[in-house]
């Protein structure tokens, strides 16, 4: 049996092909890291269970995907049912720096009429003798396209949790407010209050099925 | 503390030396608990066990048994009392398997404790004395005394620590300030190595039982850390023990001793045992959850040939006299319970035996089959390939694998050469990728201002730089430095100046490093070409979505065919083909299956061309159907892309052969040819 949360969110992981956002995800969801693993190719799930405050769990749907550009074409169909997303460059890697422009331009045509609410993570703090980012530039980007900034090491495990729950603090802020709400159809957020219902939303519209007597 | 009471008995030496743990010396305890008597002139046999009065003699523990004793020349010992003192290292843990002292990294300390023994020129490795818990071990180094130069065992002594029970010395005793709580600190825990391994779980299974310390009342109440007692009663407690065994210990879990007090000591090759043992542990422990969990224990096992027989060695002796005698009720209850043990063990380690040769049967039996079947291969079918490929009787052959030594020449040949790559070309473009790579350095361009060709090029060779180490990481073959970086590199390098338009896609890596190691250079990038220019394999590294959904619809097609609820628990979910597909397809199931099972699924996949990927696909589905039924999305989208490690390949295999490729009797060609039809006059239904 699941643990009761409060509501499920979808978050998506986006950025440059060894930005190292599937160490970072391992690194939340597992505790681990590990120097060498596979390149993601197409997409990987995790899940996680977070308390955001005593007694407030969100159970969090985490899709890791293949950063090669090659793969945008795929992983985009993805963003439409996400609700909150971590958008990585490397900090030592000036042109994934550089493409967080358009990852975020790239989500943001493909989720509408939704809207993301992304996190800015600059990964791999640990090297700080590479750094080829500054931290204020960062942030100022972060604070242009409206969201938050954070410096990650999924090596060192820096601000791995710090990062997650932040975000879902921050969604959940905006579920809580009604700027975002449930709708059927609609993967990004879901209730979890009454555990039976969680797949209605599919039944419904799922309206063409076909009859396998 | 140095008991100074002994000092008059001959076989009481206090110990020489200072016991110093890691290079720190520490107030030592009284060394006299090592019994030092060369049993020559010492009628009282050696004890090992420091806890007082002393538990047990190591019944195992035959005759020539060396003790850095010596004998009468007590005086040679050093006079400083703080030479003395053995912490308990070993509390009681009689006489833990008596090996040959060893150097052996020992698992981390769980106490710093005791002084060690001054090691003489054996050097400075911690000898592993078998006796002594691993834990503590790394403080204790085999007793050597250097002012001993009559010890007729000489160096030998300390170095075949099988030969002392350096037990850490405990020797008889009373001198040990070992109370209770240093016994459990000092026995052998899971922290410990070799020793640990076999107690753990199943492992401890076996052992336990012998393990007397079940009897609560027993017995064993004993071990009175008793201090000083006169020299007299710690002899007579000896004498005692000279043959017995404690027939049981108050150590719950951690009774160690008593698992390795089954073990028949001198053994033969014994020596490599805890190594290998502690190896494995380590290991496996480090492996948790991937391999089997009874299969560290059963190799533990193995490597102990372990004799049940050896334990009766634990019950003949009868409690010692110093404590109340067991009533006869017990004692007959002990006993009884001794045998249903020993024959419990037996059985246990006929039936790991019998399962051992079994094993091995198989396995030769297999290795037979391939190395015949090697020969067909060779012999019959692939000098007349082009008659043969198609008859019935290869392609069951092929069906069953292809013998490794000969599978990169089948699948060459299977897959063909329509693009007439020769050698040369390979040749020439893996020279015109280099000369581009020695143009563009590794570093990223600071500037982001590349025009998209460009930049798409040099980030595709940028990326294999990095990909290449990441392909396979656990084969370590394709790493920086090892055997096979480079010739990946080449072969993809190649491949991106083959074919420009299509370049290095994330996938290809697998691909191209499985072709690597079954054929040479130069037939990898031919094959590689000519693989990845397939329809499927094309649509896929192109991501040409029009194609890639139709090529998904025709699977659904055969999943609803075969595999109706689950099919139908899928869609309920929107579990979408492209969530575990595309990792399976891209890579040729390369990254998801283990390496031998992909090559397989690559052999028949030659055979039968691409249908058979997305027939291998179900066939997966249909191996788990079962479990994906009861989970949801996130659960099943997980399960689906990390599949479990050991996959059973005949199990797998058997539920491909069950899937059948057929709709309303139409084949999958024809399936994805109306589909594709449908899909060129189709409406957005299709697309996202």
């Amino acid at each position: 049996m699941e643990a009761i949360w409060l509501y499920q969110f979808r978050l998506i992981v986006i950025g440059d092909s060894t930005v190292g956002k599937s160490c970072l995800i391992r690194r939340f969801t597992e505790g681990r890291f590990a120097q060498v693993s596979d390149p993601t190719v197409g997409v990987d799930f995790f899940s996680r269970l977070v308390e955001i405050e005593p007694g407030k769990r969100i159970k969090l749907q985490i899709w890791d995907t293949a950063g090669q550009e090659r793969f945008r074409s795929i992983t985009r169909a993805y963003y439409r049912n996400s609700v909150g997303g971590l958008l990585l460059f490397d900090i030592t890697n000036r042109r994934s720096f550089q493409n967080v422009h358009d990852w975020l331009e790239e989500a943001r045509s493909h989720v509408q009429p939704h809207s993301i609410v992304f996190l800015l993570v600059g990964h791999k703090c640990d090297l700080e003798a590479q750094r080829q980012v500054s931290r204020q530039e960062a942030e100022k980007l972060a604070g242009a396209y409206g969201m938050r900034y954070v410096e990650t090491s999924a090596r060192d495990a820096i601000n791995v949790e710090h990062a997650f729950t932040e975000l879902t603090r921050e969604i959940f802020a905006l579920v809580r407010s009604g700027d975002i709400t449930i709708q059927e159809g609609w993967e990004g957020v879901k209730s979890g209050l009454v555990p039976n219902v969680v797949h209605s939303s599919e039944e419904v519209t799922k309206s063409d099925r076909r009859c396998l007597c | 503390m140095a008991d100074t009471t002994h000092r008059g008995d001959p076989c009481y030496g206090d110990s020489p030396g200072i016991i110093v743990q890691n290079g720190s010396s520490q107030k030592p305890h009284l060394a006299s608990d090592l019994h030092h008597c060369n049993p020559a002139h010492c009628s009282i046999r050696p004890v090992h066990c420091n806890s007082a009065p002393c538990s047990k003699i190591p019944a195992h523990c035959p005759a020539p048994h060396h003790f850095f004793c010596d004998g009468p020349r007590l005086d040679d010992y050093s006079s400083d009392p703080d030479s003395h003192s053995l912490t308990s290292q070993d509390s009681g843990i009689p006489t833990l398997e008596i090996q040959p002292a060893e150097l052996h990294q020992p698992l981390a300390p769980r106490h710093s404790s005791p002084a060690t023994l001054p090691l003489n020129s054996d050097g400075d490795g911690v000898h592993k004395s078998s006796t002594f818990p691993r834990s503590s071990f790394n403080s204790v180094r085999p007793f050597a005394s250097p002012v001993r130069p009559s010890a007729g065992n000489g160096s030998g002594i300390l170095n075949r620590s099988d030969n002392i029970s350096v037990c850490s010395g405990s020797s008889l005793s009373t001198e040990l300030s070992m109370t209770n709580d240093d016994a459990a600190d000092c026995t052998v825990t899971s922290d410990s190595s070799a020793i640990v391994a076999l107690e753990t779980d199943d492992s401890a299974t076996h052992f336990s039982d012998v393990t007397l310390s079940s009897s609560p009342e027993a017995v064993w109440s004993p071990v009175k850390p008793e201090r000083r007692q006169g020299p007299l009663a710690s002899l007579f407690n000896r004498s005692l023990f000279a043959r017995k065994v404690k027939d049981s210990r108050p150590l719950e879990q951690r009774d160690p001793g008593w698992k390795l007090f089954g073990k028949v000591p001198p053994r033969e090759g014994p020596i490599k045992d805890p190594k290998k043992i502690q190896k494995e542990y380590e290991t496996k422990s480090g492996r948790a959850g991937a391999s089997n969990p009874t299969s560290p224990h059963q190799s533990v096992r193995k490597n102990l040939d372990f004799e049940p027989l050896s334990t009766t060695a634990l019950i003949l002796e009868d409690r010692p006299a110093n404590l109340p005698a067991k009533p006869a009720e017990e004692a007959q209850k002990h006993r009884q319970q001794y045998e249903e043990m020993v024959a419990q063990a037996k059985k246990r380690e006929l039936k790991e035996a019998q399962k051992r040769r079994k094993q091995l049967e198989e396995r030769c039996k297999l290795e037979e089959s391939i190395g015949s079947a090697a020969q067909t291969w060779t012999q019959e079918i692939l000098p007349n390939w082009s008659t043969l490929c198609t008859s019935r009787r290869v392609r069951d052959l092929w069906w069953q694998g292809i013998p490794p030594s000969v599978r990169g020449k089948v699948w060459s040949l299977a897959v063909g050469n329509d693009l007439n790559i020769t050698h040369e070309l390979f040749h020439i473009c893996l020279s015109r990728a280099k000369e581009k790579w020695r143009s563009s350095p590794a570093p990223v361009p600071e500037n982001g201002t590349d025009d998209a060709g460009s930049s798409d090029r040099e980030s595709s060779l940028e990326l294999i730089k990095l990909d290449i180490s990441r392909t396979f990481p656990q084969l370590c073959i394709f790493q920086q430095g090892g055997p096979y970086h480079d010739v990946l590199h080449s072969i993809l390098g190649a491949y991106t100046c083959y074919r420009p338009d299509v370049g290095y896609v994330q996938g290809m890596s697998f691909i191209a490093a499985v072709l690597i190691l079954n054929l040479d250079t130069a037939d990898t990038f031919i094959a590689f070409a000519n693989l990845l220019n397939k329809p499927c394999q094309m649509a896929f590294f192109r991501v040409d979505h029009s194609l890639m959904l139709t090529y998904f619809a025709a699977f659904e097609v055969f999943f609803e065919e075969n595999l109706p609820k689950l099919f139908a628990h899928f869609k309920k979910n929107s579990l979408t083909p492209d969530i575990y597909l595309i990792d399976w397809i891209f890579t040729l199931y390369s990254k998801p299956l283990p390496l031998d099972l992909a090559c397989r699924v690559w052999d028949v996949f030659c055979r039968d061309g691409e249908e058979f990927l997305f027939r291998t696909a179900l066939g997966l589905l249909r191996l788990y159907q079962d479990v994906l039924t009861s989970m949801d999305f996130i659960h099943m989208a997980q399960f689906l892309t990390r599949l479990p490690d050991l996959l059973p390949a005949e199990q797998l295999f058997q539920h491909i052969a069950n899937v059948h490729m057929t709709s309303r009797n139409r084949k999958w060609t024809q399936v994805l040819q109306t589909l594709q039809k449908d899909q060129e006059k189709s409406s957005p239904v299709l697309k996202r």
